[in-house]
């Protein structure tokens, strides 16, 4: 456990520049996108500030990974407008002050750890070798550099894919289901290192289907067909929910839009 | 356009391919086993021999004088091998059936000096090889006539502006050999590596980065150039340069290398295959997207790599297509290539030549053409 106690890997994310320091760090206006007739995000709006954790929430298939591509700009929406950092996406620029970690793990398995690390980090202007082997101490993969990624478990697949999203110390960062086959431990050590960059002011947005890491996140946003049925503190849903379970919660909500769509308004 | 990222692509191409043996094999080892066997098989091609008969059907004493004038203008000559055992049509025919004979000659019951007609029989199962032998025995007959007649054939020598007359086929094959390579082991790696972007997810990835789409092609570009140029290398190196091992011990003579004589300049060669080669990574890109696997990468090699081997002028001249296919092959990046090594390689052309520096202009036209589509399709909406 190298990194728990340890400062030494900086939370460091880049100062916001100037005129986005007020706004959201995140935000969607009326954000819509059709796959034929599905309507995979179906008119999100949203305004995040900077320096927190929140937590994209919903089934398979609710839209989450489609909201991370709108708003890095991987996908054109179909209406609507998309802002990182108070800038319009896509925008190419703009990238450099985005991390984006996929739901697959996107790393070359012919390359070794410590080739894919730099690689990646290299297209974000990264290259501050010290710096690469503080990340890769954070993922505890710094004793595998020169292992070829085919040869690591699934485990270490996924801490080498975060690592290769947040070696650039960006302002704003999507984290597409991190978790997924890390193990218990060092899912604690995840959650420890995201509170830490949220409180060097990082904006961080972790998508999640299951309810087990909801805790962890400052605000959360409930997500099905494409809508936000909820969002707030897990305390807050907790309450306007009436009941402690969070997945319980979401199925109230759930209910709830589906019942009375028009009075999802008046509801809150 | 950034220098960095564009060294940072390139950089990761070459590792991939450093940690990929099969590749590096399919790239370099392949193309030289590929040509050795192809020297091999057109080399001794040459050196085949004949076996022919003469059979005297007739019953005048015309016949029996030119079947034995046939005879001795037939013996020796090279290539030929006379059998003079045969006498009936039937034994003929059947030794040509057992593949004892090659060709008969027969003159038929009706031949006289007034009715010279005489007939040539071959099997019909190789077209080709058996018509080969043809020109040597009509050469043989015409001077035996020739010779019945009193009068001598005469003397003819063939002299060529390039090369020399006894050329082989290989030597003309082999210069151009290059080009095609380079572009078919170009095309199928960069196809394949892109595909694996695409469906590895790591495209998804490449594009949540600030790196370009230009970039992203001139990294590419530049990877594959790299080990395009180190190919072209080793093959012109293996074409034109010829090594005799001597025997050691149990070991016999041998010799690496085709020994094909040029006088080109094989930068201007290099540099014509560089073109076709840049291309071939946009091609194997932009295809990239129609696949989903690697299987249909090389579904993608009926239909862009064995039609520029028909149809590029490799085996057969372009004017000697059919109408109907010299359009196309007028539009093949290979038969650019191909014209204009055969230009510096065998005609020892350079760039003052109007024909190579059309040659080249086309081809780079044909590769802006590609990088357009091929960047068109790197799109960061990937999904």
């Amino acid at each position: 456990m190298t990194l728990a106690p340890t400062p030494a890997a900086p939370a460091t994310p880049p100062s916001p520049p100037a005129g986005s320091a007020a706004g959201p760090a995140v935000e969607a206006v009326a954000l819509r996108k059709d796959f034929g007739p599905i309507h995979a995000v179906d008119g999100i709006d949203m305004a995040l500030p900077p320096g927190r954790i929140y937590g994209l929430l919903g089934p398979n298939g609710s839209g989450k990974t489609t909201l991370i591509r709108l708003l890095t700009g991987l996908a054109s929406a179909t209406s609507g407008k998309a802002k990182v950092l108070g800038v319009a996406m896509p925008s190419r620029v703009n990238l450099a002050r985005i991390g984006y970690m996929t739901q697959s793990d996107g790393i070359y398995p012919e390359l070794s750890v410590w080739e894919n690390l730099s690689f990646f980090a290299a297209l974000y202007g990264q290259t501050d070798r010290a710096d690469l082997h503080r990340t890769l101490e954070l993922v505890e993969l710094d004793t595998r550099a020169g292992t070829p990624a085919m040869q690591l478990s699934g485990g270490m697949r996924r801490r080498l894919s975060m690592a290769c999203a947040l070696a650039h110390h960006p302002a704003v960062i999507f984290l597409d289901e991190p978790t997924v086959g890390v193990d218990p431990a060092l899912r604690v050590q995840f959650w420890d290192h995201f509170h830490r960059l949220a409180a060097a002011g990082a904006t961080l947005l972790v998508s999640s289907h299951v309810m087990d890491e909801a805790d962890r996140c400052d605000e959360l946003l409930f997500i099905r067909d494409g809508h936000v049925l909820a969002q707030g503190t897990p305390a807050e849903l907790r309450i306007r929910a009436g009941t402690d379970n969070l997945e319980t919660a979401f199925l109230i909500f759930a209910s709830q839009t589906a019942a009375a769509p028009q009075t999802q308004e008046s509801a809150r | 356009m950034n220098p960095l990222r564009v060294a940072a692509v390139f950089r990761r191409i070459v590792a991939q391919f450093r940690r990929d043996p099969r590749s590096l094999a399919l790239l370099f080892i392949a193309p030289l086993a590929i040509i050795a066997l192809l020297g091999w098989v057109l080399g001794s091609a040459q050196s085949t021999t004949a076996h022919v008969a003469v059979v005297n059907e007739s019953v005048g004493p015309a016949g029996a004088a030119v079947a034995t004038k046939l005879q001795a203008a037939l013996d020796g000559q090279p290539g030929i091998v006379l059998d003079r055992t045969v006498v009936d049509d039937a034994t003929a025919q059947q030794m040509l059936k057992d593949k004892k004979l090659d060709l008969v000659v027969v003159l038929p019951p009706d031949f006289s000096l007034a009715n010279r007609t005489l007939q040539l029989r071959t099997l019909g199962l190789n077209a080709a090889g058996e018509a080969s032998v043809i020109p040597t025995v009509q050469k043989a007959l015409v001077g035996a006539f020739a010779d019945a007649a009193g009068a001598a054939l005469p003397t003819i020598t063939h002299s060529t502006v390039y090369g020399s007359p006894d050329a082989t086929q290989l030597d003309s094959l082999a210069p151009v050999v290059v080009g095609f390579f380079a572009y078919f082991f170009v095309f199928i790696l960069t196809g394949i590596s892109f595909l694996r972007e695409r469906v590895g997810g790591t495209l998804e990835r490449l594009l949540a980065t600030p790196v370009s789409r230009a970039e992203i092609v001139l990294g590419y570009s530049l990877g594959f150039g790299f080990f395009a140029t180190l190919q072209v290398a080793l093959v012109l190196a293996f074409v034109l340069a010829r090594l005799e091992i001597p025997a050691l011990g149990p070991v016999p003579a041998f010799a690496i290398g085709l020994g094909v004589r040029t006088i080109g300049n094989p930068l201007i060669a290099y540099l014509l295959v560089l073109v076709l080669g840049l291309g071939a990574v946009s091609l194997g890109i932009f295809l990239s997207t129609f696949a989903r696997t690697e299987l249909q990468i090389l579904q993608f090699i009926p239909i862009v790599i064995v039609p520029q081997g028909l149809l590029s002028g490799f085996f057969w001249p372009i004017e000697q297509l059919p109408s109907l296919l010299q359009p196309v092959a007028r539009i093949l990046p290979v038969t650019y290539a191909i014209d204009g090594l055969r230009q510096v390689m065998i005609a020892g052309a350079d760039l003052s030549s109007p024909q190579v520096l059309l040659d080249l202009g086309v081809l780079v036209g044909i590769a802006a053409v590609f990088i357009a589509l091929a960047a068109a399709t790197i799109r960061r909406e990937v999904a």
